[in-house]
């Protein structure tokens, strides 16, 4: 985005923040503009994990507006938080994916309130750390850190809405074997990220690939 | 598992943290989770390092660009979202008054230094309480297209640029109908993908119609323009054709006068249609109200 003397991925990730914050505060106040630079900002990734999981042009531009209206709804509560917008935006996208998914038709009211992640999810600044600084290096590291199984279990969970039952009836594995291929999974991942921590920031924000 | 009891303990939250977190549990689980999550005095840390692993598994979905009419059906829809009708705009004016000549650029520059999070009672103060008149609203709208123009700006070409004016100025010359004392206004949105404008209609049941992204016409084929009142009745309002660029401006009269009025556009084969050839092109609802 912006080159950013600091090399630490923790001062990157805040002023990225910062900036995003700012917009929000801008969609709170009603400003169609800031809404506007809140999606041009991430209507790639957005849309990406919206058709990645609902494999269906038209699904996914529902999804993605109804995700981009809640965040317009919804700005004045979530700036109380202390999460990354992104990683907000992104939660909000894969939930509204996972339901549309799951219902197979396009959701057609908001509920009342956005689905926000817990208080504990978005708590420490880690979360915006990791969104800031992603590059196809780490993305790749850490994928790869999965074995098969691990893999199709959360990418079933994650991309194709099924929930842990259905994974273990599609795969034909026990419930607890699912639920522990997932939890050893994410936990590789993390490993691998954690090592690359403070290691592979070059000051320039990522964009979401 | 489909029993669950809106009260967790917190070993059964470490077993569901993974599933949890990837979306992979039935609806009562997690909300079970959140209930659970919500009032818990532990931090449950380890949700959160599981949580910290999702934006790498969304960067390894293959990239999609969103169509380019997306964003101008989201802001849209934003401008008349009932939610947030009334709610106040800040500064309207100032956010249409730049003639969209620049681009606005995709990612603003990240500023030099941390913007201060302004507390909640300074962010009160910066709001400007604004009642839901026809002139906020009207600016909203005006806005909308105004993006929505922007919109497409990046890909046109230089030569292009007429019609994106052609366009504003009919947006402009409806803007003046919508702002008359008693006018209603619409924003007509696309069935299928393409033709979207603003219509008002003026007390007078003068009716002025701007559209953009429409399918150009050849030999007798029109466009023509709808109006439906309470009793469920389209009654056309004339017809027009559309070149190259897409864009078509029209004005009608006679239109019925009700609190609110459905316009549509549709494509007929010749002028004079009585009914309207399905499917409907590109329709909104007028009201005096956002």
């Amino acid at each position: 985005m912006s080159e950013t003397p600091t090399p630490l991925r923790l001062r990157v990730a805040t002023v990225a923040d910062d900036a995003d914050r700012s917009v929000l505060i801008r969609v709170s106040n009603g400003e169609l503009i800031a809404l506007d630079e809140l999606y041009e900002r991430y209507k790639t990734m957005a849309y990406s994990i919206a058709y990645r999981i609902t494999n269906d042009a038209t699904l996914a531009e529902d999804v993605v507006q109804e995700a981009f209206l809640g965040a317009w709804r919804n700005a004045e509560r979530y700036i109380e938080g202390r999460g990354s917008v992104k990683t907000w935006l992104l939660s909000i996208v894969h939930h509204r994916a996972i339901d549309a998914v799951r219902r197979r038709r396009p959701t057609t009211e908001l509920p009342e309130f956005e689905a926000l992640p817990p208080p504990a999810l978005r708590a420490p600044d880690v979360w915006s750390e990791v969104a800031a600084g992603l590059d196809a290096v780490e993305v790749r590291a850490a994928l790869g850190a999965l074995s098969d199984v691990q893999r199709e279990a959360i990418e079933l969970a994650y991309f194709s809405g099924l929930t842990q039952q259905e994974i273990a009836e599609r795969t034909g594995t026990p419930l607890g074997t699912v639920k522990s291929r997932m939890r050893l999974g994410l936990l590789a991942m993390r490993k691998v990220m954690t090592m690359n921590d403070g290691t592979s920031m070059t000051g320039q924000e990522a964009e979401p690939r | 598992m489909t029993d669950q009891t809106p009260s967790l303990t917190c070993d059964e939250i470490r077993d569901l943290a993974a599933p949890f977190v990837l979306g992979a549990l039935a609806d009562g689980e997690a909300e079970a989770m959140r209930a659970h999550i919500a009032s818990c005095p532990e931090l449950h840390a380890e949700l959160v390092d599981f949580a910290s692993v999702l934006p790498i598994l969304a960067a390894s979905a293959p990239v999609v660009e969103p169509p380019a009419g997306l964003k101008a059906r989201l802001l849209a829809a934003a401008a008349a979202d009932p939610a947030r009708a009334g709610g106040e705009a800040e500064s309207p004016a100032a956010t249409v008054a730049p003639a969209p000549v620049v681009p606005v650029p995709a990612a603003p520059i990240v500023p030099a230094a941390p913007i201060a999070f302004p507390s909640a009672p300074e962010r009160e103060e910066r709001r400007v309480p604004r009642s839901s008149s026809p002139g906020t609203w009207l600016l909203r709208i005006a806005a909308v297209l105004a993006i929505g123009l922007l919109g497409g700006w990046n890909v046109l070409l230089q030569g292009q640029l007429g019609e994106a004016r052609t366009y504003e100025q009919s947006v402009a010359a409806v803007l003046d109908t919508a702002s008359q004392r008693g006018a209603l206004a619409a924003i007509l949105r696309p069935s299928e993908g393409h033709g979207e404008g603003l219509a008002a209609v003026a007390a007078d049941g003068s009716v002025a119609l701007a559209m953009r992204d429409l399918a150009p016409t050849a030999g007798s084929t029109v466009y023509q323009a709808w109006v439906i009142a309470s009793d469920g009745v389209p009654r056309p309002l004339g017809s027009f054709t559309v070149g190259g660029n897409g864009t078509a401006y029209f004005e009608a009269n006679g239109s019925p006068v009700e609190a609110s009025l459905i316009l549509a556009v549709t494509r007929e084969p010749r002028t004079g249609a009585q009914t309207p050839t399905l499917p409907i092109v590109s329709s909104g609802t007028a009201t005096t109200e956002g």
